[in-house]
C-alpha cells in the first residue's frame, strides 16, 4: 500500500510541474490561439538562466529564481515582438510553424552553450534527508517545488480573475473585436501573454532543474508532454491545465510503477500520454474543462 | 493559343478545360520532355562519386516525402509534425517483411517494386488512421494527433525487439534484369528508380489536383464551411489527404530503406519531421514545384552548414559539437525567415522572374 501512496506522491510532484508548464501554454493559446510548440525550449532556457545565475554568478537561489523569471518574461516578450507581431492576421497555420522554427532556433542556441553538451545539477539547497510519513518519502526539493507551483498557480488565478490586465487578457481571448472596441490593445495583450507564459516557464524550469538535474533533452521534453496535458484539460482552460497536469503525472507514475516490466512492456510512461491524447482527440476533443466549440467539420 | 505563352501577357484561356491543362502548349510539353530526358541522361555523361550520388538520391527521396507533406500541409492546410514517422512506417514495413522472411528472400530482392508499393499502402492506412480525428476537428488539433503519432512510433520502434530496438535492420541488394545490383552501380541504379517514381508520382499528384477531389481539397483548406455548403465532405476530404500523404511518405520510406540498405530508428525522429516541414515551407506551400525546390535547397544548405561547422570547429572548444548546434539553428532561421518574408517560398521567386520577363520593360 505504501508503494501505491509513494506513486501518488511522486505523481503529484511531477503533475504539479506539468500543471505549471501547461499553464504557460494555455496562456498563449487562450489569448492568441497560437499553439506554442517551443514552450519546452523556453522552460529549458529558464532553467539554464537560473543555473547560470545561481552557480556561475553566485547569486542566492531565491533571488536568481525570481531574476530568471524576470529575464524570461522579457525574453518571451521580445520573441513575440520580433517574430510573431508581424504575423498577426496571417493564417494561424503559419504562426504555428513559426513557433516550430523558434523551437529549432532555441535548440541551436542551447547547443552553442555548455548546457547543450553537458549535464549539470543544482547544488542541494535543502536538507538532504527526505521527509518520511508512513513509509512514503518525499524530498525537500520536491516539497518546495510543489509549494511554489501551487502558490504560482493561485497567484495567476487571482491575476486573471481580479486584475485589470488579467481581465483584459480574458476579454481578448473571448472576443478580439469587442475587446478592441473598449480600448484594449490586442497586440499588447499578446505580448503580455507570451511574457507571462515565459515567466511561468522559467519557474517551471527552475523547479524541474532542481528535481531532475539540467539535461536539455529532459527539459525540453516537458514542452511536448504539455500537449497531452492541455488536451486532457481542455485547450483554453487554466483550471483544466492544472487538474490535467496532476492527473497526467499520476497516470505516468502508475504506468511506470505497475505496467513496466510486466507483459514485456517498458517505458510506458513516455508513450501512454500520447495514446491517451489520440483517444481524447477522437472522442472528447474539448477535454475535461474546455469550451465546447460547436464545430463539426 | 498558338501564340507563345511566354511572350504574351494576360490570360487568353477561353475554357476551363484549357486552363486546367498541365501543358498548355506543345512547346511546354516538349520542354518538359527534354527536361526529363536530361534528368535521365546526365548520369551517363557526368560520373559523380558515390558520395555525391548519395546526396542526389537523398534529395530525390526527400522530394517524394515532401510531395506528400505539401499535399497535406500546403493544399489541405493540415499541419503535420509527424511526417518522418509516416516515412518511417514505410521503411519499417520493409523491415518487418525482412524480419519475417530474411533480407535475401526473392520478395525483397526481386519483387522490390511491389514491396515499395505495399509500403505505400501501409503508410496510407496509418495516415488515414491518424487523420481520423479530422472528421471532427480542425488543424490545431491535428497537429497534436500527428505529434502523438510521431512519439508513439518512436516508442514502438525503440522498445520492441521485433524492430531490433531501433538498431539497423539490413536490407539485401536488389536484382534487376541485368542481374544483381552491385556496390558500384547501387546509387546510380537507385537514382533511376527514384526518378521514375518521382515522375510518376509528380504527374499523379498534379492530376489529382486537377480532379474534383483536388479542387475540394483546396476548397476545404480555404473555407471548410463554404465547402460543406457546396456539398463536399470536409472531414472525409481531410482523411483522404492524410491517406495520400501517408502513401507518398510510405513510398519514400521504402525507397529510403532500399537506398541505405538498412532501416534504423535515427532517420525518422521528430527532428526529421521538422526538416521535412522546413523543406515544404522553403519550397513553397501549396505549389507543386515547391516540393522539388525545397528539398534541394535544404539539403544544399545542410551540406554548406556541415562544411562551415567543420571549418569553424577549430576555433571552438573541442567538447562543443558545432554542427549539432548550427543545424537546428539554420533550420529554425530558414523556417522563420521564409515564413516572415517569403511565405510563398522559392516557387514564388520563379513566378516573380517569369512575370518580370513577361512584362519587361514595364513594371506591371
Amino acid at each position: 500500500m505504501s508503494y501505491f501512496f509513494q506513486l501518488v506522491v511522486s505523481g503529484i510532484v511531477v503533475g504539479s510541474i506539468y500543471a505549471l508548464s501547461g499553464l504557460g501554454f494555455v496562456l498563449i493559446y487562450k489569448s492568441s490561439r497560437v499553439l506554442n510548440v517551443a514552450h519546452g525550449q523556453i522552460i529549458a532556457s529558464g532553467c539554464f538562466i537560473t543555473y547560470a545565475l545561481t552557480v556561475w554568478a553566485g547569486i542566492p537561489i531565491y533571488i536568481s529564481f525570481v531574476m530568471s523569471m524576470v529575464i524570461t518574461f522579457f525574453l518571451a516578450m521580445s520573441v513575440e515582438r520580433i517574430f510573431l507581431r508581424r504575423l498577426i492576421g496571417e493564417p494561424i497555420i503559419s504562426v504555428i510553424m513559426v513557433t516550430i522554427g523558434l523551437m529549432s532556433i532555441i535548440d541551436g542556441i542551447v547547443y552553442l552553450t555548455p548546457f547543450g553538451s553537458e549535464n549539470y545539477s543544482f547544488p542541494e539547497f535543502f536538507p538532504q534527508t527526505p521527509i518520511e510519513v508512513g513509509g512514503v518519502s518525499v524530498s525537500w526539493t520536491q516539497l518546495v517545488g510543489v509549494i511554489i507551483t501551487m502558490v504560482l498557480i493561485a497567484g495567476f488565478s487571482w491575476f486573471f480573475k481580479k486584475s485589470t490586465v488579467g481581465i483584459s487578457m480574458r476579454a481578448v481571448s473571448d472576443d478580439q473585436l469587442a475587446a478592441m472596441s473598449i480600448g484594449v490593445s490586442v497586440p499588447r495583450v499578446f505580448g503580455l501573454a507570451w511574457a507571462t507564459a515565459g515567466l511561468t516557464a522559467a519557474a517551471a524550469g527552475g523547479i524541474i532543474g532542481n528535481i531532475t538535474g539540467l539535461n536539455f533533452d529532459i527539459l525540453h521534453s516537458f514542452g511536448i508532454i504539455v500537449f497531452p496535458v492541455v488536451i486532457l484539460g481542455g485547450l483554453d482552460s487554466i483550471l483544466g491545465a492544472v487538474v490535467a497536469g496532476v492527473l497526467m503525472g499520476l497516470i505516468q507514475q502508475f504506468a511506470s510503477g505497475y505496467l513496466d516490466g510486466n507483459w514485456g512492456l517498458n517505458g510506458t510512461a513516455e508513450v501512454l500520454p500520447y495514446i491517451l491524447l489520440l483517444i481524447i482527440l477522437l472522442f472528447k476533443p474539448h477535454g475535461l474543462f474546455g469550451i465546447h466549440e460547436i464545430e463539426r467539420v | 493559343m498558338s501564340a507563345n505563352r511566354w511572350l504574351t501577357t494576360g490570360n487568353y484561356f477561353t475554357s476551363y478545360q484549357q486552363e486546367q491543362r498541365i501543358f498548355s502548349t506543345l512547346l511546354d510539353r516538349a520542354l518538359f520532355i527534354v527536361f526529363i530526358l536530361g534528368l535521365f541522361l546526365w548520369p551517363l555523361l557526368i560520373k559523380l562519386s558515390s558520395r555525391n550520388m548519395l546526396v542526389v538520391d537523398t534529395i530525390l527521396i526527400a522530394i517524394v516525402a515532401v510531395l506528400g507533406l505539401n499535399l497535406l500541409t500546403g493544399f489541405a492546410g493540415l499541419i503535420s509534425i509527424g511526417h518522418a514517422a509516416f516515412v518511417g512506417v514505410g521503411a519499417y514495413t520493409v523491415a518487418s517483411i525482412i524480419r519475417f522472411i530474411g533480407d535475401d528472400h526473392m520478395l525483397i530482392t526481386h519483387a522490390w517494386p511491389l514491396v515499395i508499393l505495399f509500403a505505400g499502402f501501409v503508410g496510407a492506412a496509418f495516415g488515414a488512421f491518424v487523420g481520423l480525428p479530422s472528421l471532427r476537428l480542425r488543424h490545431l488539433y491535428l497537429l497534436m494527433a500527428t505529434l502523438s503519432f510521431q512519439i508513439i512510433f518512436q516508442w514502438v520502434i525503440n522498445f520492441s525487439t521485433f524492430f531490433n530496438q531501433g538498431q539497423t535492420i539490413s536490407v539485401g541488394r536488389v536484382f534487376w534484369f541485368t542481374g544483381k545490383i552491385v556496390r558500384k552501380q547501387h546509387y546510380v541504379f537507385w537514382y533511376y528508380a527514384i526518378l521514375v517514381v518521382i515522375v510518376l508520382l509528380g504527374l499523379g499528384v498534379r492530376n489529382i489536383l486537377r480532379t474534383r477531389y483536388g479542387r475540394s481539397l483546396v476548397a476545404v483548406r480555404d473555407n471548410d464551411r463554404a465547402a460543406d455548403a457546396m456539398g463536399m465532405h470536409p472531414g472525409l476530404t481531410k482523411v483522404y489527404a492524410f491517406a495520400l500523404a501517408g502513401f507518398l511518405a510510405g513510398i519514400a520510406g521504402a525507397l529510403h530503406a532500399y537506398l541505405y540498405r538498412g532501416v534504423g530508428f535515427e532517420s525518422f525522429t521528430l527532428h526529421h519531421s521538422i526538416v521535412y516541414l522546413a523543406m515544404a515551407i522553403v519550397g513553397g506551400m501549396g505549389t507543386l514545384n515547391g516540393s522539388f525546390w525545397g528539398p534541394a535547397a535544404i539539403q544544399f544548405l545542410e551540406l554548406r552548414v556541415e562544411n562551415l561547422a567543420e571549418k569553424a570547429g577549430h576555433y571552438f572548444p573541442s567538447n562543443m559539437n558545432l554542427s549539432t548546434a548550427l543545424r537546428p539553428l539554420t533550420f529554425g532561421l530558414v523556417i522563420v525567415l521564409f515564413l516572415m518574408f517569403e511565405p510563398r517560398g522559392i516557387a514564388n521567386w520563379w513566378r516573380i522572374v517569369r512575370s518580370y520577363v513577361k512584362l519587361w520593360p514595364f513594371r506591371y
